[in-house]
């Protein structure tokens, strides 16, 4: 137990720093972020969006597509999809896309190579689930789960 | 009780994805938050706060040349940061444990996974509204306390003030 001198700890309550919202607007603002009127029009803000978020990640996997052996691009790209595709009702690009990303992030982190065949099969994966008309037919979501097994396959050897 | 209890925020959006900036403006639009700033990268980010108050801080991590990382560090430790307490959310995909762990060190008031949901963004923002965090400012540390929880079965070291009056009480 500390005999003297000041606290190496110092700890500012709330009500002695500033706070973002005043007591009673504070009871507004939480009436508000839950209100069912707020819900709908957050849905239909993210509805008007969809359509230019599609088209941007169909641009990301041009890019991707593009990159061929720059894993720096490459994963740039894919960093992007695994970002906002689910948010943009994309979600097995969205899925593979963060498979692809854990996988390169991990393998640099370790140290190891990338095997170029399993980037490549993300990358095919990833454009053909962004370019299908329903992305999430049954179909994609299996090629997800047989990548994801065969990417923690290949990370479990890698430790 | 009538809302919206925003009007008057000024908010920042750091995030060098147009599209995520776009949503994320529209999002805040919906609650209400009309007075919202731009920078796509932490370096801008810094030159806008210092321009202009911002209530509450929605950034992305990796960004460049400056991530959300070192712009939280400096929001929170700088001696021209505009200011220390802001609210700051961090909005990524990246979700690697050792990351969000950095995130928390550098002192981010929250932390939001993408892909984001509009329900999600709410529940962080209603977090900071309803129950404000204390901060801490200790060696090599300032920004949000970062236990959130007394957890009875706590076992780590005991080290601030308050802590020798609760384990004394026990």
């Amino acid at each position: 137990m500390r005999k003297s001198g000041k606290p190496k700890v110092q700890l500012i309550a709330p009500d002695s720093y500033p706070q973002m919202l005043s007591k009673p607007r504070a009871a507004r603002a939480l009436h508000t972020l839950r209100a069912p009127e707020t819900a709908a029009k957050a849905q239909m803000a993210m509805e008007e969006a969809m359509p230019a978020m599609r088209a941007a990640i169909l641009q990301y996997v041009e890019e991707m597509e593009r990159a061929a052996g720059d894993m720096t691009r490459l994963f740039d790209a894919a960093h992007e999809i695994r970002g906002f595709a689910e948010t943009a009702g994309m979600v097995t690009t969205g899925r593979i896309a963060e498979v692809l990303c854990r996988y390169m992030d991990d393998m640099t982190r370790f140290g190891r190579p990338l095997d170029a065949t399993i980037v490549a099969l993300h990358v095919a994966a990833i454009a053909r689930a962004a370019r299908a008309e329903d992305d999430n037919v049954r179909t994609g979501q299996a090629v997800a789960a047989e990548l994801a097994a065969l990417v923690a396959k290949r990370l479990s050897e890698a430790e | 009780m009538s809302g919206p209890g925003f009007e008057n925020l000024k908010a920042l959006i750091v995030e060098d994805n147009a599209h995520m900036r776009s949503l994320l403006r529209a999002l805040l639009n919906s609650i209400g938050i009309k007075d919202i700033a731009e920078a796509s990268h932490g370096q801008m980010a810094i030159e806008l706060l210092r321009e202009r108050k911002s209530d509450l801080v929605l950034t992305d991590l990796a960004m460049k040349p400056m991530d959300g990382l070192e712009f939280t560090r400096y929001v929170r430790n700088n001696d021209q940061s505009p200011n220390p307490f802001v609210p700051i959310i961090m909005i990524s995909g990246h979700t690697e444990r050792y990351r969000v762990e950095a995130a928390r060190d550098a002192g981010v008031t929250e932390f939001l996974a993408k892909p984001i949901t509009a329900q999600n963004l709410f529940a962080r923002i209603a977090e900071i509204v309803e129950r404000p965090r204390a901060f801490v400012r200790c060696d090599g540390y300032f920004g949000p306390d970062r236990r959130r929880q007394q957890r009875d079965d706590y076992s780590g070291p005991w080290r601030r003030k308050d802590d020798f009056e609760i384990k004394e009480a026990r």
